[in-house]
């Protein structure tokens, strides 16, 4: 199965208690009002536990927007 | 040789003309002639010190290039905290050796046991924590595949070196410095002038706040059992405005310095005491120390710790303040005053969401619902300054107990240089706000130009008067 933004907009949007927010594959931290560091480790936990997956902290730290999160997921 | 001093009068024009008049053909020669300077003026405080600069420099360079070429993930991370242990052991040893070796007596003398111990004087490099830091930035950007090495060793030294970061930061990245250094730059009258504009607002903020408000912080802090509660606190207060006044302003100074070279240095403040809750305040204040920890040492350490759900970013924010705290100094206070700030982001991490979405800093402006928030995080950030600035924990802790015991007494008139300075540094940090306005608006029109003319005038005036009356050594200097 392939994942898309859409399946990460709900996380995000939750974890970060705004439904007015918008992804896209070039989105980084500083686009989305809300995305600190603090958010991004409870976002990686949310995303983990929802996809079942686990990451290394290597993989995390080369994210650099939205759609290296994805490349990771569907790898 | 201080921003603040005489020799750096004569050495700053004399980098200035040799850059733009002789230098300037070309991006190599450029960097070599600041890199030479740069060293220069650092040997200005011991000469011994630019070899551990270089050893620094080129350590770093050539592991980050082994990092970068290691096919082997292992052998890539076995390059990476190589690089890692030997920086921070170099710093360790320089910075906290005689921490050490006294604590462990101490705590050998309260177990029974005597050692000899050997002591030594080591002499502490002058900016040794903030080279250090951009070191460890450019290798694990590049371990981290964020950035590519930097082949040509003399622009890499010039990131490290160049002075008018050198010494106090602001501590920069190479994703943003590198690239500028990797072009040749030209003068740009309207550059150069906004950059003396700001160096000299950075001076005003320097000689004529911090250096008027310290004697009266000096005297409550060195005799605190003699004051008030209400003495101590606006001792609190002034400190507040001493240290802003004082590191911020030599922040504006090497930001202009370095712009009338045309390089561009990094925001180091954003109006921190407009914060309203810690963590913003964090946001805000030396930007560029708070987002090295941010990235290296609270990421990791809570990405690690990320199964423990809460507690690990809580442990994380603990470990990355406790270390902010002996980052400033080889002092037990120091690490206090990290903790004290950790603990500070409890509510925030424990709450739920609707408080932790505080955190975020979204604008600028402030409404007047939002001043009780903005107070008491001034206030929490007095508490703090008390921690950072009395000498010794025992005296700190002496000084916060009169206050909320509400030692009674009377306030000295000297205490009066905190409201009027204080005042002063709010006008001036409206006029640097404005002057940025103006300088992004204004082009080259006559009244523009005449505005800033007169503001040069009135600004040279008074940083003359007020730097007759003697200028202190700057705060962050001694970190």
């Amino acid at each position: 199965m392939r994942y898309t933004i859409d399946d990460l907009l709900p996380i995000f949007r939750d974890v970060l208690e705004d439904d007015g927010i918008t992804l896209s594959e070039t989105t980084v931290a500083a686009d989305v009002p809300g995305w600190d560091s603090m958010n991004h480790i409870y976002l990686v936990v949310a995303i983990e536990k929802r996809f079942k997956v686990k990451f290394t902290t290597y993989q995390i730290q080369n994210w650099k927007c939205v759609g290296d999160m994805l490349s990771e997921l569907n790898k | 040789m201080l921003f603040n001093s005489l020799p750096f009068l004569v050495f700053l024009p004399a980098v200035l003309l040799g850059l733009w008049l002789v230098f300037h053909r070309t991006k190599t020669r450029q960097n070599a002639f600041l890199l030479a300077a740069s060293y220069a003026f650092y040997m200005a405080w011991d000469w011994r010190f630019a070899l551990l600069l270089a050893f620094s420099t080129l350590s770093c360079y050539a592991m980050a290039i082994r990092v970068e070429e290691a096919s082997d993930m292992r052998v890539r991370r076995l390059w990476l905290r190589a690089c890692i242990v030997l920086s921070l052991a170099v710093l360790g040893f320089f910075k906290y050796f005689g921490f050490f070796t006294e604590n462990l007596s101490a705590l050998l003398a309260a177990m029974g046991l005597h050692a000899d111990i050997p002591t030594l004087r080591i002499i502490l490099p002058v900016g040794i924590s903030f080279y250090t830091f951009h070191g460890l930035s450019y290798i694990l950007d590049v371990y981290y595949g964020r950035i590519r090495t930097h082949r040509d060793v003399v622009d890499y030294a010039l990131f490290v070196a160049y002075f008018p970061l050198l010494v106090a930061g602001p501590i920069e990245r190479a994703t943003h410095l590198l690239p500028q250094l990797k072009v040749k730059r030209s003068f740009s009258y309207p550059q150069a002038a906004s950059g003396l504009l700001l160096a000299g607002w950075g001076m005003l903020k320097k000689v004529m706040v911090a250096d008027n408000v310290a004697p009266y912080v000096d005297s409550v802090f060195s005799d605190h059992a003699a004051h008030s509660a209400g003495a101590i606190a606006l001792a609190a207060v002034g400190f507040a405005v001493q240290v802003y006044a004082d590191f911020s302003g030599y922040t504006d100074i090497a930001r202009g310095i370095s712009r009338m070279f045309g390089i561009e240095l990094i925001r180091n403040f954003d109006f921190p005491y407009a914060a309203k809750t810690i963590p913003e305040f964090w946001s805000r204040w030396h930007i560029s120390l708070s987002s090295w920890l941010n990235d290296y040492v609270f990421t990791p350490i809570a990405l690690g710790l990320r199964d423990l759900g809460r507690h690990g970013v809580f442990l994380g924010v603990m470990a990355t303040f406790l270390i902010s705290g002996l980052w400033h100094g080889p002092a037990w206070h120091f690490v206090l005053w990290g903790g004290f700030h950790g603990l500070m982001y409890l509510p925030y991490i424990y709450s739920g969401k609707g408080l932790r979405s505080l955190t975020s800093r979204k604008r600028q402006g402030r409404t007047p619902s939002e001043y009780p928030m903005v107070a008491l995080t001034f206030a929490i950030v007095c508490v703090g300054y008390v921690l950072f600035r009395a000498d010794d924990t025992h005296i700190a802790l002496g000084m916060l107990g009169r206050v909320f015991t509400l030692a009674p007494g009377g306030i000295p008139r000297e205490a009066l240089a905190v409201p009027l300075f204080g005042g002063i540094l709010f006008l001036v940090e409206a006029a640097i706000a404005s002057e940025a306005v103006q300088t992004r608006w204004s082009g080259d029109s006559l009244p523009a130009r005449g505005l800033r003319q007169a503001v040069y005038l009135v600004l040279g005036l008074l940083v003359m008067l007020f730097w007759g009356s003697g200028s202190q050594g700057f705060i962050y200097f001694q970190f």
